[in-house]
């Protein structure tokens, strides 16, 4: 089971559409952790992950390897559920 | 208050003792301080009387003056003693200055000059705290909760960007100088003025001077000329710097050179200026094959080194590494021999500046990505003079000893501390702009002398920088693990980090002031916090410092670096310190330490294209060690006691401190015991080479 990190700013004209990913994510029972770069804590994972453009979108398997990434663009949901469900 | 009345007192011999006057004591005490008459007087008969009680045969005014603040601190007037205090040395330290070098800046040499600027930095040192800053500043600085660097240069900004392209258009025509020069019509000319502008500026700024993008702004005056003429003028550009060290105080003018191989966007269709101050019809993209043949020019003479093969100590020489850089042809030809000076003699830095960002380097580590209104300016490149008004770092060690491991306390510590450089800087700005005020009659003319419509220091451009020390010992004492120990180490001090990024934003925005976070360079900062850390939070920092104790040879970690101690793949190391470069905005390095190693351009090549490719690090230098004989004058690979050619033991050490490179018999002991540390990356590549031959 893939894990999701979604990356996103208050201000940013993508972020909403990575908000309602996140949401319909959550519905789905998907792991997901939700970053804001306003916050010290989403900055820091951001800079962790070296997030240079928002939204991103990472999926990492249980030991934190990189599955998958989306780096300032939202992928649709069924392309998330297909990675993380490892089909 | 005239000196000469200071005089009167300072007489010492038995006939002054017969001239005392009790009055200039009440007269001192009312023209310096608010005290009230009646007071001053009664507080005179007291000294006098405490004076001819003693039988003193000899008296000095700096004494009555000590008397007078002993009687003011009985009264309780505190805040008159203050006014009335007096600055200077004692003997013993003026006699072993005056004997002895100075260890607190590495490119300071030895001598009278040297000894002056000491002298002068001393006493301004101490009129910063007491009249400048206030006592909670005054106080963090002392006790070593901050550090407010170059205090002796109180009355100067920190560093500076300059352009060219100021004294091309408008000449060498400075306030109060004897003779004005128009623009320059010749090459020889314009450097010439170039040197001398620099000096001025080094005389009105406590730190480095930088130049934008040297080998375009040159470019319309190099076009036509030789090859042969162009190396002459490389290399004398590059001597004229390097032999400064007879300005300031015997320091060398501490200067950085930016370099491009290609035309930044943001200079392409600039309308290019050319001999005479006037517009060539051409614009700066027209002039890429001058500006290169300049850049080559200059990086031929730095492979060169100077008349013992030494690398050049300045200029500093800095390549911008742009997206376009890559697409621009000749690149990998150049990269060669840039890479072919780091291998041999490490002077290039490389500066990435990925994506859309532009960049202007200057000081030690400063950098300033180009906002709108600067992109605007850069279509009248002398307008882009850029200043940091002063540099206060946080010492973040200390912070851990007093949160106790507790996460919340630790941040709030931060956030305090950081409100206490914010009070620094607005300290220092408003001093800055009383002396400014005084326009070209007061101190700062150079700065204030306006040309193009607006002041030489552009006050609403300055920057205020706050740095950090010691990150990874803070982490240590924190988590109780390095930062190179794990991932969560690590990630906690990126969460440092990224906390002190916000807080910048937030007051940039209450405060309208242009805060920014810099890697601190540190290099007698680090030594001294280890220092006071070791005094006043034993046993807990002992366990923490690094260096040797026992030696005293004790640091802290520069900045957020990781132990320099550790062995790690270069590329690692790079890839990890990276990752705190984009919170730092102002600018910061990645160090590769060589050692004797002297990797083939072809590797250091390989390594800076992996590093702007994939990594986030802001910027590389790679530090090999030299030992150069005093007594046959010739330079080799390594540090040594005795030279490897002729046997002597007259021999120096030469590599990098921190943003430069120095003879290691100057370095302060928190930095010798650094360079004991260091990893040196001699296995890394020479294997990289093994490899290399065993693919071909
Ligand atoms: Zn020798």
């Amino acid at each position: 089971m893939g894990i999701v990190k979604i990356f996103y700013k208050d201000d940013c004209p993508m972020c909403p559409m990575a908000k309602q990913l996140r949401d319909t994510l959550q519905e789905k029972n998907v792991a997901v952790s939700d970053f804001n770069v306003g916050t010290t804590d989403g900055l820091a994972e951001a800079t962790f992950y070296r997030v240079m453009a928002l939204p991103t979108i990472l999926i990492e398997d249980e030991a934190e390897n990189s599955l998958q990434e989306w780096r300032g663009s939202v992928p649709h949901v069924d392309e998330v559920l297909h990675v993380v469900h490892g089909l | 208050m005239e000196t000469t009345d200071l005089n009167l007192f300072v007489r010492t011999s038995e006939e002054s003792i017969l001239n005392w006057d009790r009055s200039k004591i009440s007269d001192a005490l009312i023209r310096e301080t608010l005290i009230d008459r009646d007071t001053a007087n009664e507080l005179s008969k007291e000294v006098e009387q405490q004076i001819r009680k003693s039988g003193i045969q000899v008296i000095t005014a700096p004494l009555i003056r000590e008397l007078v603040n002993a009687r003011l601190i009985e009264k309780g007037l505190e805040s008159t003693r203050k006014m009335h205090t007096r600055l200077g040395m004692p003997l013993y330290d003026v006699d072993s200055l005056i004997l002895h070098p100075n260890k607190e800046n590495a490119n300071v040499p030895h001598g009278p000059e040297a000894t002056n600027l000491t002298l002068a930095e001393g006493i301004k040192k101490e009129y910063a705290l007491l009249s400048v800053f206030s006592q909670e500043v005054g106080d963090a600085h002392m006790n070593g909760d901050i550090h407010l660097h170059d205090l002796g240069f109180i009355d100067r900004p920190y560093c500076s960007g300059q352009s060219l392209e100021y004294i091309k258009k408008f000449g060498l025509d400075l306030p109060h100088s004897l003779s004005m020069a128009k623009p320059a019509k010749h090459p020889e000319v314009l450097l010439a003025h170039l040197v001398k502008f620099a000096a001025a500026l080094q005389s009105h700024f406590a730190g480095a001077i930088g130049w934008d993008a040297i080998n375009i702004f040159f470019a319309p005056y190099i076009e036509g000329m030789s090859d042969a003429d162009v190396r002459q003028l490389a290399q004398m550009l590059i001597f004229e710097f390097s032999q400064q060290a007879v300005a300031r105080g015997g320091q060398a003018i501490f200067t950085d050179i930016n370099i491009y191989w290609e035309i930044p966007k943001h200079f392409v269709d600039v309308p290019a200026i050319g001999p005479g101050g006037t517009y060539t019809g051409k614009t700066y993209g027209e002039y890429e094959k001058a500006a290169q043949r300049f850049a080559w020019s200059l990086f031929e003479v730095f492979k060169e080194g100077d008349g013992a093969g030494r690398p050049f100590f300045f200029p500093k020489p800095i390549v911008h590494i742009t997206e376009k850089f890559f697409h621009t042809d000749g690149y990998m030809d150049f990269l060669n021999l840039i890479c072919d000076v780091a291998a041999d003699k490490g002077n290039t830095y490389y500066v990435f500046d990925r994506g859309e960002t532009a960049k202007i380097s200057e000081c030690c580590r400063l950098s300033f990505k180009l906002d709108e209104q600067d992109l605007l300016d850069a279509k009248e490149p002398w307008k882009m003079r850029y200043c940091a008004l002063q540099n206060v770092s946080l010492n973040l060690p200390r912070i851990a000893y007093m949160a106790k491991k507790d996460d919340t306390k630790l941040l709030n510590l931060i956030t305090e501390r950081f409100l206490l450089t914010v009070k620094a800087h607005k300290e220092k700005r408003a001093f800055m702009e009383k002396l400014l005020s005084l326009g070209e009659n007061g101190p700062l003319a150079l700065l204030t002398m306006n040309r193009d419509g607006s002041p030489y220091l552009r006050f609403n451009h300055a920057s205020h920088l706050v740095g950090m020390v010691g990150l990874n010992e803070m982490i240590q004492i924190h988590t109780g693990e390095e930062m190179h120990e794990s991932k969560k180490a690590l990630k906690f001090g990126i969460r440092v980090i990224a906390h002190m990024n916000l807080l910048t934003e937030k007051i940039r925005r209450q405060e309208k002031m242009k805060i920014v976070l810099e890697q601190t360079p540190a290099e007698s900062t680090s030594y001294r916090f280890a220092r006071l850390d070791l005094r006043y939070f034993s046993p807990e920092s002992g366990r923490v410092v690094k260096g040797d104790i026992a030696s005293g040879e004790v640091y802290y970690t520069n900045s957020t670096h990781l132990n320099v101690k550790y062995a790690m793949n270069p590329i690692e190391r790079v890839t990890t310190e990276g990752l705190f470069h984009p919170l730092i905005e102002a600018g910061s390095i990645s160090h590769i330490w060589l050692g004797e190693a002297q990797p083939s351009k072809e590797a250091i090549a390989d390594f800076v294209i992996k590093t702007f490719k994939y990594t986030t690090s802001d910027q590389i230098a790679f530090s090999p060690e030299f030992t150069t004989c005093n007594k046959c004058h010739r330079t080799s690979r390594g540090l040594a006691d005795t030279c490897s050619f002729c046997g002597s033991a007259d021999v120096d050490g030469i590599t990098r401190i921190t943003g430069y490179f120095t003879k290691v018999s100057s370095w302060n002991k928190g930095k010798l015991g650094e360079l004991k540390d260091r990893y040196r990356n001699i296995d890394y590549f020479s294997t990289s080479e093994k490899r290399k031959v065993a693919n071909e």
